[in-house]
């Protein structure tokens, strides 16, 4: 292939920084060479991304059962899930899902990033923190599915050795939903942790050190310089986690079915029983929608309020 | 040592057993008769050692020993699993990290107009929940034919994601100019600058990502679940699903449900034993997943 | 150089990989024959049967072959929707009331009505009912009967041997919603606590019961077909006005809601293990082999796993006899059906009639497993399940005596199920009264008429 440089490199140009195009002549840059390069990506994102988007966006306002063409039937499905108690249902469980396993899992991942912070840095038990990340969703729910049998599992046992009556984890509607989210949190804590660990090593030791001059306890540090510090790194953590959480299917599909009485029919989970076994495509497609809309809302309300000042560290 | 370190540290103890419990209890119930367990429902060792829910879930026994130690009987073999995980997982991997690689390339060392705009596109895409554009594309999967094939599974998949391509383009926009105007110099074309330089240069991040996006491909369920119902392309994940609902008019045949995990489980294990030190540093500084 | 090599040796693996992925796209299915037709089941335990009727069927029509395939319950109806879905379900598949209807609906499974006259197939060797069950809402017929079953109670003869009940008590129970009548009085004496009182004793203790008098697997949902169903039946309650294809149901019905009532208090007074110890792990045929039960309710279908809990010597005792002064049972049945999209039509029309004769019957009677649909086939059966050491008796006898009632089949019975089964759970586990099954009473019907 022949050289394609537009000119002769010069020594005053540093590390990343562009020369200035000095011409119409040079205004394609290398668009050629970058739409070859970009081809299979852009493939991808137009056939699976873009267009998936847009024929989400028609089928949601069809009827649909995957058997035979889809019918056009306009507002029909949002009409229909305005009354339907199902929907509100799977709404409110998967909103009460993401509250408590967002809650949890953050303020655990901070506590142990703050442990490891003053006690190790060990790669060790970095890794030993992370090996829950590593296995599948479902693999962890079977798992925490058999240890938290009613009847035989290990938990239980613990629980009658301590004197207390057994818990029905999974089997009793009060409980299924925390303990869904309770296993999702042993899951992703680590990684969290890890995640603030590391947001934790950008902050600078001065400034711990003016706060002991001042006196400061450890307590009163942590709250008035630690965490407004760490604000930027808890602010991308609690926007992505949120979003993934309001996602949570893995663990419902494998334990719970949704039951008992529907304490676990999150909406991912009741979109996937509507679309793929009663032929309900276009309602599914729906409600995959305004899940899309809340999601958004959500992150951008978040981010409005906790991004009210950038780091505080200037 | 003051109360306070003492504290932590009990806290740092009692954390590293939670997180490790389950693991062991799934090694010690895998290795159990199946028959016996809700007879010792607290034995912390193995209930009468076996191999016998291996080779249930293996497809090694006949469906009279299987169902004699509790299980269904039905058909399993999770060596076939396995491959297909295999296959699925390797193929996404290198197809995914090789054509992100490229267009993160376009991204970061190419000009050309609109490219930034462009990249804020394909970013906005992060953003959509995969809900979304799983259900349409399911409906192109199947108009393709391709439902109950590898292609099916791996396609959507294949061709990038918006977090690969940020990622790459992070590491490529931090590589030395003056290295590649050099190459320039001497008659380079942007190929041979990115396969000779680029991806040589850039080994630790790709290989970072790789093994990343090796275990996300390996882990997923819901659409190898829609996708991929046939024995013949079902993968892991999947499978247990199966396996756990096999026998509806009894409870699960909880020794091979175990071992069916541990085989799914264990060659993230092994993956992540083997580059435990880098995957846990790339946590910190390829921001958030 | 080595950038060169680097990118052969991935083209290489990608190539490598590339083989076995491309060759196992292919499902296969475009190596068969004309006359190879694939055939569904979900029981492990009728493999063996159905295999030797396939082999009798090819003896007698060696231009078609029968290939047949077993998956487990969840996983047979999902991977069925799936065949629909991508035009690659099985010739022919085993049917069940409470999914057929809605595969009708939806165009799915083959109507046989021209075939049967055609081959002027004789509907009167099944038992009396069991064909028109597999007439759809439409009025087509569906399926030609393989199978019926019906419901007895399975009890431990250990525990009502040292309880003092003869077989004549056990056989001869009466039921009512006010105190549960004789029936409630066995129960309350099987129930032991773990000092070794029984429910009929003083001091028995309800916090510490280490044999319930009776077991069960579920709330029952909509059809409670092993849970409820005859104690309803027999009280005089009907599931719907049309049975089946109601379209409106009774479930708010005070004969309905106070049998769940009486049903519930067997919770409240210990008799009967609490929701969440039904629903654990354990399930419930497990737990009576463990010697947790006295009495546990069940089909016919159950006859084989019974039979191999080896440490209860299990006997069968006839269901009570209600107000309306009958025994009352739910008779279900098992049909073939032939996949709409099927294109070797002939040859699965073959093979469901040859199911349907009296030829297959009789294999699938030696068995032992269930019990065939034509009735001359029937002896056969009596004695194969004599030989593993049951006498079926009770279970024929309902049939015998008309008094059955049909599984509630429906062509929404998906969505009444998403309300019943939440509804029966929350009364069942004390979230919710019974009367509550008026107000989920009425979400059935508001589903049925928005789909009509």
């Amino acid at each position: 292939m022949t050289a394609t440089t537009n000119a002769p490199p010069t020594r005053k140009r540093s590390h990343g920084e562009q020369a200035a195009p000095p011409g119409r002549r040079r205004s394609l840059g290398d668009l050629k060479v970058a739409m070859i390069f970009l081809a299979p990506a852009t493939l991808g994102f137009v056939v699976f991304y873009i267009w998936p988007t847009l024929r989400g966006a028609y089928l949601s306002f069809t009827e649909y059962s995957l058997l035979s063409a889809p019918k056009f039937n306009g507002l029909a499905n949002y009409e229909r899930m305005l009354h339907d108690s199902f929907f509100w249902n799977a709404l409110v469980v998967t909103v009460e899902y993401v509250v408590i396993n967002i809650g949890v899992q953050t303020v655990l991942a901070v506590g142990i990033a703050m442990v490891m912070y003053r006690l190790t840095k060990s790669i060790t038990v970095r890794a030993v923190i992370l090996a829950p990340y590593l296995v599948a969703n479902v693999v962890v729910a079977l798992v925490w599915y058999w240890m938290l049998d009613f009847q035989v599992g290990i938990v239980n046992q613990g629980l009658s050795w301590l004197g207390i009556d057994p818990v029905a984890f999974f089997g009793d509607s009060h409980w299924a939903i925390p303990t869904v989210a309770g296993i999702n949190v042993w899951r992703h804590m680590g990684y969290t942790a890890l995640l603030v660990f590391a947001g934790l090593q950008t902050i600078p030791a001065y400034v711990y050190e003016a706060a002991e001059v001042d006196g400061s306890t450890e307590w009163k540090t942590f709250w008035r310089i630690t965490l407004p510090l760490l604000r930027p790194v808890l602010v991308m953590v609690l926007v992505v986690t949120m979003i993934g959480s309001f996602q949570i299917f893995d663990t419902v599909a494998v334990t719970t079915q949704g039951g008992p009485i529907n304490a676990t029919r999150v909406i991912y989970y009741y979109i996937y029983e509507r679309a793929f076994t009663r032929f309900d495509f276009g309602y599914a497609s729906a409600m995959a929608l305004v899940l899309f809309a809340i999601l958004a809302v959500v992150s951008l309300v978040q981010l409005r309020l906790l991004r009210a000042k950038e780091s505080d560290l200037a | 040592m003051s109360v306070g370190r003492t504290v932590a540290w009990v806290l740092l103890f009692i954390l590293l057993i939670v997180t490790l419990f389950p693991f062991y209890w799934m090694l010690r119930t895998a290795f159990s008769d199946n028959t016996q367990l809700p007879g010792h429902p607290g034995s912390l060792l193995p209930v009468e050692s076996t191999l016998g829910a291996f080779k249930r879930v293996l497809g090694l026994s006949t469906i009279e020993e299987a169902q004699a130690q509790g299980g269904s009987g039905a058909a399993v073999n999770f060596w076939l699993y396995l491959r297909n995980s295999l296959v699925v997982a390797t193929i996404t991997t290198v197809c995914q990290v090789f054509f992100s690689a490229m267009a993160a390339y376009a991204f970061a060392r190419l000009r050309w107009p609109g490219r930034d705009k462009v990249f804020a596109l394909f970013l906005a895409a992060l953003m959509v929940p995969p809900i979304f554009t799983t259900l349409p594309n399911f409906v192109l999967i199947k108009n393709l034919g391709l439902l109950n094939s590898f292609a099916g599974i791996i396609l959507p998949g294949a061709f990038m994601t918006p977090f690969a391509i940020f990622f790459l383009r992070q590491f490529f926009l931090g590589i030395n100019r003056e290295l590649e105007e050099a190459a320039m110099i001497d008659g380079a074309g942007h190929r041979r600058i990115f396969f000779g330089l680029i991806i040589p240069m850039s080994g630790a991040p790709i290989a970072t990502l790789a093994i990343l996006t090796y275990i996300n491909s390996w882990n997923d369920y819901f659409w190898p679940l829609l996708v991929g119902q046939q024995e013949n392309v079902r993968v892991l994940t999947v499978a247990l699903g199966v396996f756990r609902s096999q026998t509806p008019q009894g409870g699960p045949d909880w020794a091979g449900l175990m071992a069916a995990t541990l085989i799914a489980a264990l060659p993230m294990i092994i993956l992540f034993l083997a580059f435990a030190k880098r995957i846990t540093n790339s946590i910190g500084f390829s921001g958030i997943k | 150089m080595t950038n060169i090599s680097r990118r052969t040796l991935l083209k290489a693996g990608l190539a490598a990989l590339a083989v076995p992925s491309v060759a196992a796209c292919n499902n296969g299915a475009a190596a068969r024959g004309d006359g190879e037709i694939i055939y569904w089941l979900w029981d492990s335990a009728q493999l063996p049967m159905y295999t030797e009727c396939a082999k009798v069927f090819h003896e007698q029509n060696p231009q078609y072959s029968v290939k047949i395939e077993q998956y487990g319950w969840n996983d047979y109806w999902s991977k069925l929707v799936t065949g629909f879905i991508s035009d690659t379900a099985p010739d022919v598949f085993t049917g069940h009331s409470s999914k057929y209807p809605l595969f009708a609906d939806k165009g799915q499974v083959l109507p046989i009505d021209d075939y049967v006259s055609r081959d002027n197939v004789d509907l009167s060797i099944y038992q009396k009912g069991l064909a028109d069950r597999w007439i759809g809402n439409d009025g087509k017929r569906y399926g030609l009967p393989k199978d019926w079953d019906t419901e007895v109670y399975f009890y431990n003869s250990a525990f009502t041997e040292a309880a003092g009940i003869s077989t004549e008590q056990l056989n001869s129970m009466t039921w009512n919603p006010q105190d549960g009548g004789t029936f409630e009085q066995i129960v309350r004496r099987l129930t032991v606590d773990s000092k070794g009182r029984r429910g009929d004793q003083p001091g028995f203790d309800k916090d510490n019961v280490k044999v319930y008098g009776l077991g069960y697997g579920d709330a029952g949902g909509g059809d409670g077909q092993t849970s409820w169903s005859w104690y309803a039946a027999s009280n005089g309650w009907k599931y719907s006005e049309g049975e089946p294809w109601g379209t409106k149901f009774f479930y708010g019905d005070p004969k309905f809601t106070e049998t769940i009532g009486w049903w519930r208090s067997l919770i409240t007074k210990a008799y009967m293990p609490t929701y969440a110890q039904a629903k654990s792990g354990v399930d419930v045929t497990t737990s009576f082999g463990a010697g947790k039960y006295a009495i546990t309710p069940n089909g016919s279908w159950m006859l084989g796993t019974y039979g191999g809990l080896k440490q209860v010597k299990t006997k069968l005792a006839r269901l009570p006899l209600g107000p309306v002064g009958k025994r009352m049972s739910m008779m279900n049945g098992l049909a073939d059906t032939i996949w709409a999209g099927t294109t070797r039509r002939d040859a699965s029309w073959a093979w469901v009639k040859f199911l349907g004769s009296q030829t297959a019957q009789d294999i699938v009677a030696k068995a032992g497993v269930v019990f065939p649909a034509v009735a001359a086939s029937m002896p056969a059966a009596k004695a194969a399940f004599a030989k593993s050491g049951w006498d079926v008796t009770p279970f024929l006898e309902p049939v015998e005596a008309g008094d059955v009632f049909a599984y509630p089949a429906n062509p929404n019975a998906a969505d009444v199920t998403a309300v019943m089964t939440p509804a029966m759970d929350a009364v069942m586990s004390f979230e919710a009264e019974p009367a509550s099954l008026a107000k989920a009473n009425d979400d059935v019907n508001q589903i049925l008429s928005a789909n009509s």
